[in-house]
């Protein structure tokens, strides 16, 4: 699926995820998260966002449960109510980290 | 850790099993069957004995016929594509694993088969009735889960038995979850053939598994190699058990599902009875939340200990981490492989939680997932 954001082109999975972690920007970030219903972005979302994908970029996968809680500094309930679509369709998502796509 | 996956695999595994059975491989590691040293004949005695302890174990004495595979999913394959040809008919049902429903549609998008898939009732059923309406004259199969590792609802296998010797079809029932849980009994249930994992309840490591079939389940090879017999002829060994086993086998699987069979009988019975009573605890505990919705629970009767829920307002996959990652709690999300189900129960958009419990789980352990329910869905 193909869309245009803030002028550029990007490319997404069935379920929104960012075909190429590499064509993520804070631009289509906020967009995203705006159309996904949280309607101002704080420092602490764009923390989550900063750990998570820093995480991906040096260890080519995301971080697991326990390092996501360590590295963030928040219970796993904290940031799924952070975030609207929670963890994986939310943090995750917006991040624009691949679909994890596990036996689901 | 607080592990609840029981049914993806069994864990821990009983350690003094394990350590036995690795015992007696370093003893007895030889080749099975490939060679005349007598090491090479001890171990191949071994692996006869376990062969007729299993099926002994599953009422499947002579003449059943039992081959070792690596898992489940593996001596259903070896059935499916080794039995059915073009222009047959197969019964199967919405409650089944992809383990079953892959291998029926692959043949089916080859154009060799067609299938029908019977649906469950509300309880998480299947009735017999439903089975025999689905049968065809070129019905060659009915193939069937045991106990769907969903829901945990075990099925009347032998009711379906009936039915299907009425109709003259062969049935082969997935004991994936089943086998090492509830008693398995073929001959007496009129079932043609099981295929089981060794990994689950029967509490051995992974992979190792098998392929029991009767006489009116007789699948040609789909794989040809080395048995160690005749090995002047081009062509693979026709005879059982080798005619389904090419190459050497899994010795230690072997030998350690030996050692878990030794196990169950010690404990089995009074293991699934607390486990259950501990479901029950995990089930009424859950209940109180109102926003946690349980799947096919009122009744647990017929049930294996496997729960199945959902959280509104959650994605599954969601409660999964939150487990995970702030109780340590170790449960199973998603679709579990078994889309059919999810289907039916108006799940597949967000998938499920899986609860499912082993022998090693305990009542503070219960009590900790519930209060863990509670702070997620409180």
């Amino acid at each position: 699926m193909q869309r245009t954001i803030g002028g550029r082109e990007f490319a997404f999975d069935e379920e929104g995820f960012f075909n190429e972690f590499d064509d993520w920007t804070e631009e289509a970030f906020e967009i995203l998260a705006h159309e996904g219903g949280l309607s101002l972005s704080t420092e602490q979302h764009r923390q989550v966002v900063r750990f998570l994908r820093d995480f991906y970029a040096y260890n080519g996968r995301a971080p697991l449960n326990n390092q996501l809680r360590k590295g963030t500094g928040m219970s796993l309930l904290e940031l799924e109510a952070l975030f609207p679509g929670g963890l994986k369709n939310g943090a995750r998502r917006l991040a624009g980290l691949p679909n994890p796509k596990t036996c689901s | 850790m607080i592990y609840l996956d029981n049914a993806a695999t069994s864990y821990p595994k009983p350690a003094e099993s394990l350590w036995r059975a690795l015992h007696r491989y370093l003893q007895l590691g030889a080749s099975p069957g490939r060679g005349g040293y007598d090491l090479a004949v001890e171990a191949e005695q071994a692996v006869s004995g376990v062969r007729r302890k299993l099926c002994r174990f599953f009422g499947a004495d002579e003449p059943y016929q039992l081959c070792f595979t690596y898992n489940a999913t593996d001596a259903l394959n070896l059935l499916i594509q080794g039995l059915l040809r073009a222009g047959d008919h197969v019964v199967s049902s919405r409650l089944e694993h992809n383990s079953v429903l892959r291998p029926l549609h692959h043949l089916q998008r080859q154009g060799l088969i067609s299938f029908d898939l019977v649906p469950f009732n509300p309880g998480g059923f299947i009735e017999p009735e439903e089975v025999a309406a689905a049968i065809r004259p070129n019905t060659r199969l009915v193939v069937l889960t045991h106990a769907s590792n969903v829901l945990g609802t075990v099925q009347p296998a032998k009711e379906i038995g009936t039915v299907c010797r009425a109709r003259g079809v062969p049935l082969l029932l997935d004991v994936s979850q089943s086998a090492g849980a509830v008693p398995i009994d073929l001959r007496g249930w009129g079932v043609q053939g099981i295929a089981f994992t060794g990994h689950k309840s029967l509490l051995a490591p992974t992979g190792i598994g098998g392929l029991v079939v009767g006489p009116e389940l007789n699948p040609e090879p789909t794989r040809f190699g080395g048995t160690g017999m005749d090995s002047k002829s081009p062509y693979h060994t026709p005879e059982y058990p080798y005619r389904l086993e090419a190459g050497t086998i899994n010795l230690f699987g072997v030998l350690a599902l030996d050692e878990s069979l030794d196990y169950l009988e010690q404990t089995g019975a009074a293991s699934y009875e607390r486990e259950m009573t501990l479901l029950k605890r995990l089930r009424d505990g859950l209940m109180q939340l109102s926003r946690v919705r349980l799947y096919c629970a009122e009744q647990l009767s017929n049930h294996l200990p496997v729960l199945t829920c959902t959280v509104e307002g959650h994605h599954s996959e969601d409660v999964s981490a939150i487990l995970d990652g702030d109780f340590d709690i170790a449960i199973r999300a998603g679709l579990h492989c078994a889309p059919f189900v999810h289907q039916e129960l108006g799940t597949l958009d967000k998938g499920a939680v899986r609860f499912s419990l082993g022998p090693f789980t305990t009542e503070p352990e219960i009590d900790a997932t519930i209060e863990a329910m509670k702070a997620i869905a409180g």
